[in-house]
């Protein structure tokens, strides 16, 4: 009759029934935080297979919620530590400008997350050249122009940063912009060439078809793609999908998160993305302005997660 | 449109207990179940989809009488839930009038797809005999001005906004002002993105709405959004009160339950959706045509009417 206060006792073995209850009040809790159904199932799952045959010494429940707080926390944490500036400057060593490409579909703040990049890498006392690799959306490159205009102001010394750009048109010119803007960057003795994308739909492979050329033609150091927070479910996909478009032997390298001061704790997109392809996050995007890009992190997202 | 899958899925639980032999609680509840997943899945608010649950199996009890075709009650009861989750009472669309000055203003979170709404939208109307103009009133982001005259310029629409002034709620002001004069139509107003959390851009949507009066305020929801689609698009309403939804990027790999949320959460229609980036990518759409799509009901209203 008081076998429901049995998990409330140290020493019990916990069975797969157990589990159920918890299991789906902890699926709820991801879906709410914007985690999608397919990604909690797993994590639940998993939290389940590593609980099962153990003995616990707390509620169920609570054993449950820690197994997970583990889960989301090794998750989060990247493989490697991250030490960008550190690869750039051995690159500057060689003399080569160090390329940096983003990627993501439309409107989810890739050039603006660009130019922060960019705030950053002047700050640490780089030679940035932007380049407008979007050719096609309205505007694009005005819209470089201006954050390069800005970003003069901002730095002691204007020459730091310059726009490279070819106008618009279709994806040859895109390459051709990548190229040029590289020994561009090589002759004029710039550290660091940000590649800025055309936004696009990561299931229309004719746009996706392009990175393919793109990637062989400006071979970035880096590609970052950026999700932003907003998305639902479909993150999974987005990410699976710009992680598979460069062809064999070449995935992203980052995720930037963006606009994650817009979602308050529904901060679950990003265990979507990271989930879906083991990809580290290099930074969250925090606002419209330069310096709203952060390092994750991982302790906070993981109590914003579970709170 | 992947919107169609959870119809689909919705349609095929439902199919399951109409081929069942014995509906009993168990078979409800597996439906349930299956209808909820289905709607989680889509980005459907999570408190929708449990409240929704309650309503569907309360209403079944409810109406459950003996010698009562149990299958078609569910059937029925199913459906009238889901479409009271989307119905705005059939809430009237805004209808400009000619030989009058309407005005329209876009507003969104960031990103959604307001500026490129703008065009497509000025071209809807100016295809229908409106004369029709665009004003800029995005002075925040980058390029923003350039975005608009480039489309605009394509568009062959005219086009009023300023690279100087930086304060949004003089220069729609003007434009408006100046399209008046002129007797254009229908004003399109393009505002910048913005998001709750921050209150003095919702104070500064605030104040351009009482600055051009606007006669429709509309909504540009990306189709992708995830769980914070009931909260913001709540936040917007509060504080712009706008009339119609307009859905972007309806091309895209989701299933659109956020913005069924947003719908649900506001009680306000969908006006179009957009289906690419491209000025011909737009389509009118009524909030049953809507539901129906959503919920593939075109064949199950035809089934029950049997
Ligand atoms: N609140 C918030 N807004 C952001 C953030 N990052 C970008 N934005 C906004 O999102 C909108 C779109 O940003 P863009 O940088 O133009 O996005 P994009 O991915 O380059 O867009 P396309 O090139 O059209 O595909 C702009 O209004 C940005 O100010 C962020 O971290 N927080
Ligand atoms: N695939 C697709 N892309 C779209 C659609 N509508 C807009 N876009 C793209 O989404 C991106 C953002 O669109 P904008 O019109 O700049 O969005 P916005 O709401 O004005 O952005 P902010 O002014 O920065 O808040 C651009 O790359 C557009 O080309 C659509 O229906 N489908
Ligand atoms: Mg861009
Ligand atoms: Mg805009």
């Amino acid at each position: 009759a008081f076998s429901f206060l049995s998990g409330l006792f140290s020493g019990k073995t916990v069975t797969e029934d157990d589990l159920t209850k918890t299991s789906k009040s902890l699926s709820e809790h991801l879906i709410n935080k914007n985690v999608a159904p397919e990604i909690a199932k797993k994590l639940v799952e998993r939290i389940n297979k590593s609980l099962v045959g153990t003995k616990v010494t707390t509620s169920i429940p609570k054993a449950a919620r820690n197994a997970l707080e583990k889960e989301l926390l090794k998750l989060l944490t990247p493989e490697t530590s991250i030490n960008l500036l550190k690869e750039i400057q051995s690159k500057k060593a060689a003399r080569k400008p160090y390329v940096i490409s983003v990627v993501g579909v439309n409107g989810v703040g890739k050039s603006t997350n660009l130019s922060k990049l960019a705030f950053w890498l002047l700050s640490n006392k780089y030679r940035v050249l932007i380049t407008a690799c979007d050719t096609f959306r309205s505007g694009a490159v005005e819209q470089l122009r201006v954050h390069v205009n800005n970003l003069k102001k901002l730095t002691e010394d204007e020459s730091h940063v310059e726009l490279f750009q070819g106008g618009y048109g279709g994806a040859d010119l895109v390459s051709k912009i990548a190229k040029g803007a590289i020994q561009y960057a090589e002759e004029n003795k710039f550290d660091i060439v940000l590649l800025d994308t055309a936004g696009r739909r990561h299931n229309d492979a004719q746009l996706m078809a392009p990175l393919q050329g793109f990637v062989k033609a400006a071979k970035p150091d880096k590609i970052i793609m950026v999700g932003e927070a907003l998305v639902g479910t479909d993150s999974v996909q987005q990410a699976k999908n710009f992680n598979g478009a460069f062809g064999p032997g070449r995935t992203l390298d980052f995720f930037i998160i963006s606009k994650c001061d817009t979602v308050g704790d529904l901060i679950g997109s990003m265990v979507n993305m990271v989930y879906a392809t083991g990809i580290p996050i290099l930074f969250v995007g925090t606002g419209q302005t330069y310096t709203d890009l952060r390092t994750l992190s991982v302790d906070w997202a993981v109590d914003t997660l579970m709170s | 449109m992947v919107l169609a899958d959870l119809g689909r899925r919705i349609n095929n639980a439902v199919g399951n207990v109409t081929k069942s032999n014995v509906v009993d609680a168990d078979v409800i509840s597996n439906m349930l179940k299956e209808i909820c997943n289905a709607l989680l899945e889509s980005d459907v608010n999570i408190k929708l989809v449990a409240q929704l649950r309650e309503k569907i199996r309360k209403q079944i009890d409810a109406e459950d009488k003996p010698g009562i075709n149990k299958k078609k009650l569910i059937q029925k009861v199913v459906f009238d839930e889901l479409v009271k989750l989307v119905d705005c009472n059939e809430a009237e669309l805004f209808k400009p009038k000619k030989k009058q000055t309407n005005v329209i203003m876009m507003v969104g979170l960031q990103g959604a797809g307001k500026t490129t709404t703008c065009t497509k939208l000025a071209v809807y109307y100016q295809r229908r005999g409106f004369k029709v103009g665009m004003v800029c009133g995005d002075t925040f982001r980058a390029g923003a001005f350039d975005q608009l005259k480039q489309n605009a310029t394509k568009a062959k629409i005219p086009y009023y906004g300023s690279y100087t002034e930086t304060d949004p709620v003089k220069v729609t002001f003007d434009g408006v002002e100046e399209f008046r004069k002129e007797k254009f139509e229908i004003i399109i107003v393009d505002t910048s993105g913005r998001h709750r959390q921050e209150e003095d851009l919702f104070e500064e949507m605030v104040q351009i709405g009482k600055a051009i009066k606007p006669n429709q305020t509309i909504m540009v929801l990306d189709a992708s959004i995830g769980q914070s689609a009931e909260s913001q698009s709540k936040a917007f309403k509060e504080s712009s009160d706008f009339g119609a939804i307009i859905i972007t990027k309806m091309d895209s790999n989701s299933k659109g339950g956020g913005a069924l949320s947003a719908i649900a959460a506001t009680n306000t229609p969908v006006a179009f959706i957009a289906t690419g980036e491209h000025i011909q990518n737009f389509e009118k759409f009524s909030g049953r045509g809507f539901i129906s799509k959503l919920l593939g009901i075109g064949d199950i209203e035809g089934l029950m009417e049997h």
